[in-house]
C-alpha cells in the first residue's frame, strides 16, 4: 500500500515537473519576470545604465530601420551623456524585427554576443555597420559572424548559437510584446517614470522631446 | 515663361491650390520622413547625412504645386485634353511613395498586410528613396516644361 503511495507521489511529481518544464520552454515569459510600466522587458536587452536608474526608456527597434539608425547617430548619445551616464535613466532595448528577413536574425545574434557579455558592444556595431539597402546581405548570417570574429567573442560559440537559433523564440516574444504595445513603426519610444507614469511615441524624435518627458518626470 | 505663369496664377484659385499642394506634399513627406513630429510634441530636426533627402522633399513639393495648378488650369479654362496631367499626378505620386519610409506606420501596415512582398517593395522604395524622388522631379520638370510650352501655343491660337 505505501508503496503503491510513494509511487503514484513519484509519478505525480515528474508529471507536475514536466508540465512545467514543458510549458515554460513555450513562454518565455515563465522564465523571468523583469517588468518596466506595462512592457515586459525580461527578453529584451541587458540593462544599459544603471538598473535602479528612476526613468526607463523602452526603445522598439529594428537593425536595418534608417530611423532607428539615425537616432542612434544623432540623438542617443546626448541621452546617454546627460540621462543614462548620470543614472537619472536607464535603456532596454525590445526588438521590433519586422523590416526584413535578415532583421530577426540580427536581433538573434545580438543575444548570442550577450551570451559572452559583449550585448551593447555588438548591438552598437550594428548601428554603426548598417547600410542603406534592406537585406542587402549586411547584416546575413555571415555578416553577422563576421561582426562576432570583430569583437573578438568566442566564434565556435557564438556561430553554434546563430546556426541553432536559440534566440528565435526570444525575438519573436519581442515582437509580439512590441505589437501588444501598439508599435507600428521603429523606433517607437515608452518613457517609464519614477511612479510608473509612461509616455509613448515613435520615430527618432530629437533630443529636445526625450528632454522635456523626463525632466517632466523627475 | 512667366507670362504663362502670371495667367495662370493671376486666378486667386489657382494660387490658393498651389499653396494648398504645397503645404500638403510639404507637411506629409516632412512628417512620413521623420524630419516632423507632432506627437507628444511639436518637433523638427534634419539628421546628419539627410540634409538631401530634406532639400528634395522641398524641391518635389514646389514642383507638384506649381505643376499640378497649371494642368487644372489647362483642362478648366482650355477645355483640353486630360493627357498632361497624367505625368504630373505619376510624379507626386511616386515622389511621395518614396518618401513612405518603411520603419514608418505606412510600412508595419503593409508588410504586416502584405507579407514579404510588401516587404520587398518596401524595401525598394527605402533603398532607392532619393534616386526615386530625383526621378519624381525630373518627371515634373519634362512635365512643367510641355506644360508651359503647350499652355503657349494654345494661348496664341486662342487669343
Amino acid at each position: 500500500m505505501n508503496k503503491k503511495v510513494i509511487l503514484s507521489g513519484i509519478i505525480i511529481a515528474i508529471i507536475v515537473v514536466g508540465s512545467i518544464v514543458a510549458f515554460s520552454s513555450n513562454n518565455p515569459n515563465m522564465e523571468g519576470g523583469r517588468t518596466h510600466g506595462t512592457v515586459s522587458t525580461e527578453m529584451g536587452s541587458p540593462i544599459l545604465g544603471d538598473p535602479e536608474a528612476p526613468i526607463t526608456i523602452v526603445e522598439f527597434g529594428d537593425y536595418q530601420c534608417h530611423a532607428c539608425y539615425n537616432w542612434f547617430h544623432t540623438h542617443k548619445p546626448a541621452v546617454y551623456d546627460n540621462y543614462i551616464a548620470t543614472g537619472k535613466a536607464n535603456l532596454v532595448f525590445v526588438d521590433l524585427a519586422f523590416l526584413g528577413r535578415d532583421s530577426p536574425i540580427a536581433s538573434q545574434a545580438s543575444y548570442c554576443a550577450e551570451d559572452q557579455g559583449m550585448y551593447w558592444q555588438y548591438h552598437d556595431l550594428l548601428y554603426n555597420s548598417q547600410e542603406p539597402q534592406i537585406d542587402n546581405g549586411w547584416a546575413n548570417s555571415e555578416r553577422l559572424k563576421a561582426f562576432a570574429f570583430s569583437l573578438d567573442l568566442d566564434t565556435e560559440k557564438f556561430d553554434s548559437c546563430l546556426d541553432s537559433g536559440k534566440y528565435s523564440k526570444r525575438v519573436q516574444y519581442n515582437i509580439s510584446e512590441a505589437k501588444k504595445h501598439g508599435a507600428k513603426a521603429t523606433p517607437t519610444f515608452i518613457i517609464i517614470g519614477p511612479n510608473n507614469q509612461q509616455e509613448q511615441f515613435q520615430g527618432g524624435q530629437p533630443y529636445s522631446t526625450f528632454k522635456q518627458i523626463m525632466d517632466n518626470m523627475i | 515663361m512667366f507670362d504663362t505663369l502670371k495667367i495662370v496664377f493671376s486666378d486667386i484659385r489657382y494660387s490658393l491650390l498651389a499653396i494648398l499642394i504645397f503645404t500638403i506634399m510639404l507637411v506629409g513627406l516632412l512628417l512620413l520622413s521623420e524630419f516632423i513630429f507632432i506627437e507628444p510634441f511639436v518637433a523638427g530636426h534634419i539628421p546628419q547625412g539627410t540634409e538631401l533627402g530634406f532639400i528634395l522633399i522641398v524641391i518635389l513639393s514646389s514642383m507638384s504645386a506649381l505643376v499640378l495648378p497649371m494642368n487644372f488650369y489647362r483642362i478648366k479654362i482650355l477645355k483640353n485634353s486630360k493627357k498632361k496631367i497624367g505625368g504630373s499626378v505619376f510624379g507626386s505620386f511616386i515622389g511621395a511613395a518614396a518618401g513612405a519610409c518603411s520603419c514608418g506606420p505606412i510600412g508595419f501596415a503593409i508588410i504586416s498586410t502584405f507579407g514579404s512582398i510588401g516587404a520587398t517593395s518596401l524595401g525598394f522604395l527605402t533603398s532607392y528613396e532619393l534616386p526615386i524622388r530625383f526621378f519624381a522631379i525630373i518627371l515634373l520638370a519634362i512635365t512643367y516644361y510641355t506644360t508651359i510650352k503647350s499652355l503657349r501655343i494654345e494661348c496664341k491660337i486662342n487669343s
